[in-house]
């Protein structure tokens, strides 16, 4: 090993968080190694071409909140990214009708006044209010969170600017802000919605990823995320990248790789090293030994710590708080290569110019199905009939599927990661049937265009990703695991109790669903320490 | 029109409204109160009764009853599980089902006891005034934030991480007894329209929690509206239901049904539901307000009855709540409109031997065959089973998140005031809510005067 390079940083993980803090590391001068365990960068970010011809991005399906920031600062539209817009979601109702929300907002009304005027006139306002809200809890994704029990002078002034930042918003948006964060998002649009399969469709966006049903407090505030995409006109609130969620990754990866850092694949890390409580490097799968001053971990937080370190080399107390750390991974995908379009009892002809097949369908008939598909999860069962988020990305990018072949991307919800009796590849199969035969009932058909299927469950995610749990979010986005909790109290500003050992991944403040926004947050805590 | 006599009106007679009135009277108001009941109701108050409520008032045939053991919990097995007041007992008695939920009792006990010394901190003032730029208010709640961090690091954290937990994660993260989470669950779903896996549930537990003792998971109860009653301070008017009169945006009086007799006053005080309240006046409200009334959030859940039986038992409280999936199930069926299956009772033996029921979940509706479940739940007969579903929240608004402090009983209205003026609210659906009682009376009261 004599010789060996030294680094200033290791990052361990080449997820889209762990690349974002290489490649901010790298700009800033730094000689960054990132390592990844998978033969290829992107985590949970990745396309693969499973059955030949078809490409798949295996967990994650859309861009959401890529931080415009990072777009911005990587330049990454140079390196490749290059997102088509995802404009339309049509929800089919059991009674044959359906629900649609299409990109022309006027058009959307006129729509929704035929399920509801009433419903039709309150739309504008409640637009209004969430982005405003989404404008107001902007800020805080991008901060490092204050520690209240810290009487540390940074954390007093921090605390206070956070309180005033939210007296500014004014009364009526204060307490709209309170019930976003605490009422369930049934609750939340009962007090603006009448139809209810437009509030199954809109709770079903506050439910993904997360172990809660639309009426579980807590998921009103997920309704948000929705909202902020389009802030910054940088691209639509929901976006598919072209190549998939992969080419995100590689994007990311090419621009940290412009910066001089180098990325290293198929180097899965098993252990940090560490003397005299501070972090000296890693050691690899293979036996390698590699050092540097700084180690960061991009994993989730029980892996970051659980695994990497000795318990000896942590508090007892910072030990439980992350053993508490709840994941409960509760989505699974089914990815299908189809022969052809499915087609929709709801929209025959799949709308002008087939518009329904280039949008999302999802299936959230009625809030009650929603509900019923959380009720088989709490009892360790994977819903019968499962809430699905469905798109055909091979009909925004065509070169995802063979000339007139299609793929088919299915987000499902729920899939418990510890079901009963445990996973097994007949459970597997059986969730692959569950998912197959509700659509079936709503486009009459579509199984006799299946050429293949592949179906994931949670224990697939932890087995293939690493995510614990199969948890989408490396950890729920439930408030008591959100911003100076997240991790662990004390420990949500990226640092750890091993010195120059650094958390970067979506386990931290602000966690899943927010791309790239805790790997920067990371990147910028390390430059300024450095200083 | 001659003078008016009174110089306010209390709507209801119950243990706030009666609070209410009496502080009026000690600020030399001349006070009425009117009840829509023409007997008052013999059940007993649950809930702690503030020391200084007592004190004040001087409620000296005041008679609290804290049952010891406090829970009587039966076991699949056969046996039963009871917990004492003393911490030392029950720990002996869980050790008999988990030694590991042994270990942590007093432990547990002791942190939740901290966290509902916060709550108790909070309920005997109007909630902090988030908006305030009133160097007084913002001092106290100055004091609030000092008097929380002198707790120590962990009461810090315990309050922000458990408030919005699932009463289900918070009782998971230290015990493994389904007998023992049972029992204390349940106090985490009372009077809501929630199942125990559900966020803000440990919030509502601990609110419970207030008054009592480190270690105690029930709330006493006591003969408090009987004894402010026994007062004779003020006078009580019964038998009519009464509708609050304003006129150009201000309270003028009450009518009463049937009579339609009008009696006037300044000031009006309604311990009554604050939609029941002010619906009537809605033509008198700004719609966005208006609106915020008709969104609180107040379903009925439970039913309250009593049990006949030949002998009494040999409990002070029992509780039916095997498990909190048994909860969670029994949620699920009021989630779709049902009455649950199996519902959670629980039975309190009051003074004199009178045993009233908790049944939850309890909905609007025709209640087929619940009489009989019950019964069965509590090997007894149906016709030993007296069961009042409530149509509405008892609490006049659900402990949740975003129906507390501030936000209680509508956002931006919680210091008993309404757009009404002269109308002030002062029931269990403002600050700090259902469950302790005469807190809202006096707080209310304290802001009027």
């Amino acid at each position: 090993m004599g010789g060996a390079k030294r680094y200033d940083v290791i990052v361990i993980g080449g997820g889209h968080n762990g690349l974002v803090t290489a490649a901010y590391l790298a700009r800033a001068g730094k000689s960054v190694l990132v390592l990844e365990r998978r033969p290829r960068v992107g985590g949970a970010a990745v396309t693969e071409e499973i059955f030949p011809g078809f490409k798949f991005t295996m967990f994650s399906y859309v861009v959401s909140l890529l931080r415009p920031e990072i777009i911005r600062d990587l330049d990454l539209p140079r390196h490749g990214l290059h997102i088509l817009p995802l404009e339309s979601t049509v929800t089919p109702m059991e009674n044959g009708d359906y629900l649609a929300a299409w990109a022309d907002h006027d058009e959307t009304r006129r729509e929704l006044y035929r399920h509801s005027p009433r419903d039709a006139e309150a739309y504008d306002e409640y637009g209004h209010l969430m982005h405003f809200m989404a404008r107001a809890v902007q800020p805080i994704l991008s901060m490092v969170p204050p520690d209240p029990t810290s009487f540390a002078p940074g954390d007093l002034v921090a605390l206070l600017k956070l309180g005033k930042h939210f007296r500014g918003l004014g009364a009526e948006r204060l307490h709209a802000l309170v019930k976003l964060m605490t009422m369930s998002s049934a609750d939340f649009l009962d007090e603006w919605f009448e139809t209810d399969v437009l509030k199954a469709t809109k709770s079903a966006s506050g439910i993904i990823g997360t172990f809660l049903g639309p009426r579980s407090p807590g998921t009103a505030y997920v309704l948000l995320h929705h909202y902020m995409g389009e802030l910054d006109g940088v691209f639509r609130a929901w976006g598919f990248a072209k190549g998939g969620t992969g080419a995100v990754s590689e994007a990311i990866a090419s621009a940290a790789r412009s910066f001089g850092a180098e990325i290293r694949c198929d180097a899965g890390v098993s252990k940090v090293l560490v003397t005299n409580g501070k972090a000296t490097g890693v050691v690899l799968e293979n036996g390698d030994e590699l050092r540097a001053s700084i180690v960061v971990s991009s994993l989730d937080p029980r892996r970051t710590f659980l695994q990497l370190l000795e318990t000896s080399d942590l508090p007892s107390d910072f030990v439980s708080d992350i053993k508490r750390f709840k994941f409960r991974g509760s989505s699974g995908k089914v990815n299908i290569a189809l022969d052809s379009l499915p087609t929709f009892t709801c929209m025959p002809d799949g709308g002008p110019g087939g518009r329904l097949h280039r949008g999302a369908v999802s299936i959230s008939p009625s809030l009650d199905y929603v509900e019923r598909a959380y009720d088989d999860a709490k009892y360790g069962e994977f819903s019968r009939r499962p809430y699905m988020d469905i798109v055909f990305p091979s009909m925004i990018d065509p070169g995802m599927a063979p000339p007139g072949k299609h793929v088919m991307s299915i987000f499902v919800q729920y899939a418990p990661y510890h079901l009963n009796g445990g996973w097994t590849d007949a459970k597997r199969e059986a969730f692959g049937d569950a998912v197959v035969n509700t659509v079936e009932s709503f486009a009459p058909g579509f199984k006799s265009k299946i050429l293949h299927r592949q179906v994931i469950t949670p224990l697939d995610i932890e087995r293939i990703t690493g995510l614990s749990e199969g948890n989408i979010f490396a950890g729920e986005l439930a408030l008591h695991q959100l911003f100076f909790l997240r991790p662990a109290p004390g420990w949500a500003k990226f640092t750890t109790p091993v010195r120059g050992y650094y958390q970067a991944g979506s386990g931290t403040h602000p966690g899943g669903g927010i791309m790239g926004a805790s790997g920067r947050l990371a990147a910028m805590r390390i430059l300024k320490d450095g200083k | 029109m001659s003078a008016a006599r009174w110089d306010a009106i209390v709507i209801g007679a119950g243990a706030n409204g009666l609070v209410a009135a009496h502080y009026l009277a000690r600020a030399r108001k001349r006070v009425l109160v009117v009840e829509q009941h023409q007997t008052p109701d013999p059940s007993a108050d649950i809930g702690w009764v503030a020391p200084r409520v007592i004190q004040e008032l001087g409620l000296r045939d005041l008679r609290v009853e804290a049952p010891d053991p406090w829970i009587t919990i039966p076991l699949a097995n056969g046996g039963t599980l009871e917990l004492s007041r003393d911490v030392s007992r029950s720990t002996e008695a869980i050790r008999r089902l988990s030694p590991a939920d042994a270990a942590k009792w007093p432990e547990f006990s002791a942190r939740m006891h901290t966290l509902a010394s916060v709550l108790e901190k909070l309920y005997l003032a109007p909630p902090p005034d988030i908006e305030t730029r009133n160097p007084r208010e913002l001092a106290r709640i100055g004091g609030l934030g000092l008097y929380v961090r002198r707790l120590g690091k962990q009461a810090v954290i315990d309050l922000a991480r458990i408030l919005p937990m699932s009463i289900a994660d918070l009782l998971d993260d230290w015990f493994e007894s389904d007998a023992l989470k049972g029992a204390l669950g349940a106090l985490g779903i009372w009077h809501l329209k929630q199942g125990p896996r559900s966020g803000g549930t440990a919030f509502n537990f601990l609110h419970h929690h207030v008054g009592s003792a480190a270690g105690v998971f029930r709330p006493v109860q006591s003969n408090v509206t009987q004894t402010l009653e026994g007062l004779k301070r003020v006078e009580v008017r019964r038998g009519s239901r009464a509708t609050v009169l304003a006129k150009n945006g201000r309270a003028t009086g009450v009518v009463l049904e049937g009579s339609g007799d009008t009696i006037l006053a300044p000031l009006v005080v309604s311990s009554a539901d604050p939609r029941a309240t002010l619906d009537p006046l809605a033509i008198e409200l700004d719609p966005e307000f208006a609106r915020a009334v008709g969104n609180i959030k107040a379903r009925g859940v439970v039913a309250r009855g009593t049990l006949t039986l030949d002998r009494p038992p040999s409990y002070a409280n029992l509780c039916i709540a095997p498990s909190l999936e048994y909860l969670e199930r029994a949620y699920d069926d009021a989630k779709y409109g049902r009455d649950s299956a199996a519902p959670y009772v629980e039975v309190q033996r009051t003074d004199g031997n009178r045993l009233e029921l908790h049944v939850q979940y309890v909905v609007p509706g025709t209640h087929e065959g619940l009489t009989e479940r019950v019964a069965k739940t509590l090997n007894a007969r149906p016709d030993q089973i007296a069961l009042q579903p409530a149509h509405e929240s008892l609490y006049h608004g659900e402990l949740t998140l975003d129906q507390i402090l501030f936000m209680r009983p509508v956002p931006g209205w919680s210091r008993y005031r309404t757009p009404i003026e002269g109308l002030y609210l002062c029931g269990s659906g403002t600050h700090p809510g259902g469950g302790i009682p005469g807190a809202a009376g006096r707080n209310a009261a304290r802001e009027i005067v």
